[in-house]
């Protein structure tokens, strides 16, 4: 039509069973949230294969990508739970603990 | 088939009326919506178009089914043997697609006309219809948001979209009566509580739900009730769509599919 409003683009979003993950399932071109809504169902979810689907407009998504903040420049190993061993600590406080109880 | 053994033949042929009558009304839109695939206003509309017409022609096959098992008729017989003029559709489905705002108009006085018909269907004392009336319901009700969606977004549009609109309202109005059409030996259908309400009292029923929304948009509509020989007229348009979608059925008439 000549006179199509301007498109947006809306990012869509399903889950295949109660409690089980929001997923990324990929996105429509849409006027307006009600056809957006029709048409996510018509992508995502006329083959029965979807539980629940969130259709999210891209523009109010808040992107962050900036590697300042993301993947920043010193080690940080220590953040990550692999960071710490407690192997060896844990296996010393269960045998602490058989210790007392067995008294 | 144990069942309809059970009918009386009177009833037998109405409960087959109506059957026919819902059946081709849905397998008729189906095909001539299915005539914008590929080319409908941008592309998740054209899934979703498509989409909605196989919904129809799904209905259609389930309705064809059902009165394939009280005639003891092959439903694709009955949906592909039959001449133009044996067909029951009323006479909305009678034209060709036209342009977008024609889809619209006539897929919204469709859909409603449909939702009304489907409300008494599934109140139906033929259990079997009634079952299937309820399962139909549940995707109508999508369709009708999403020819709604339409109707409101075209209504809102522009002048020249919206006086296109308002062109085809008008013109399509008197024929969309058409889908409350007496059916022959209703009035046994009544009786048996097959169809619970008389398609007099579903057409007042949708004219009462859809002037309100139609007339601010195409101005006021003339009254209009639906004609004896509302699913009797045939048009050169339905003829054309007749020979479109029976020409794989009609290439080998003894393929299996």
């Amino acid at each position: 039509m000549s006179t199509a409003p301007a498109e947006r683009v809306w990012e869509v979003f399903r889950q295949e069973d109660e409690g089980a993950p929001m997923v990324h399932a990929g996105n429509v071109n849409a006027p307006d949230d009600e056809l957006a809504m029709h048409y996510a169902r018509e992508f995502y979810g006329r083959r029965g294969e979807s539980h629940r689907l969130w259709i999210v407009a891209r523009d109010a998504i808040t992107e962050l990508d900036d590697p300042d903040l993301l993947k920043p420049p010193f080690d940080r190993s220590h953040k990550k739970p692999g960071g710490y061993i407690i192997k060896h600590k844990l296996e010393a406080a269960k045998q602490r603990a058989l210790a007392e109880t067995g008294e | 088939m144990t069942e309809a053994l059970g009918l009386e033949p009177a009833t037998r042929d109405a409960l087959a009326e109506l059957l026919l009558a819902t059946a081709d009304d849905e397998f008729v839109i189906g095909f001539w919506d299915s005539e914008w695939t590929g080319i409908a206003p941008m592309l998740e509309e054209d899934v979703a178009t498509s989409s909605v017409a196989q919904d129809e022609i799904g209905h259609a096959k389930a309705l064809y089914e059902l009165l394939g098992e009280l005639t003891d008729e092959d439903p694709d017989r009955i949906a592909y043997g039959r001449e133009p003029d044996r067909y029951r559709h009323a006479s909305l489905l009678n034209h060709r697609r036209g342009d977008w705002a024609f889809t619209v108009a006539r897929r919204y006085l469709y859909e409603t006309a449909d939702a009304v018909r489907l409300g008494a269907l599934a109140r139906s004392t033929h259990q079997p219809l009634a079952l299937l009336a309820g399962k139909m319901r549940r995707e109508e009700t999508y369709h009708l948001l999403h020819a709604d969606a339409w109707l409101r977004r075209l209504a809102d549009a522009p002048a020249d979209v919206r006086a296109r609109l308002a062109d085809a309202i008008r013109t399509l109005w008197p024929d969309a009566q058409d889908v409350f059409a007496p059916l022959a030996g209703e009035e046994e259908l009544v009786r048996g509580g097959m169809l619970p309400t008389p398609m007099r009292a579903l057409h007042a029923d949708w004219q009462a739900r859809v002037r309100p929304v139609l007339e601010p948009i195409a101005g006021p509509l003339p009254d209009a009730a639906p004609r004896l020989d509302g699913r009797d007229r045939r048009s050169r348009d339905f003829a054309w769509l007749h020979g479109e979608f029976t020409s794989v059925a009609r290439a080998d008439e003894r393929a299996t599919w």
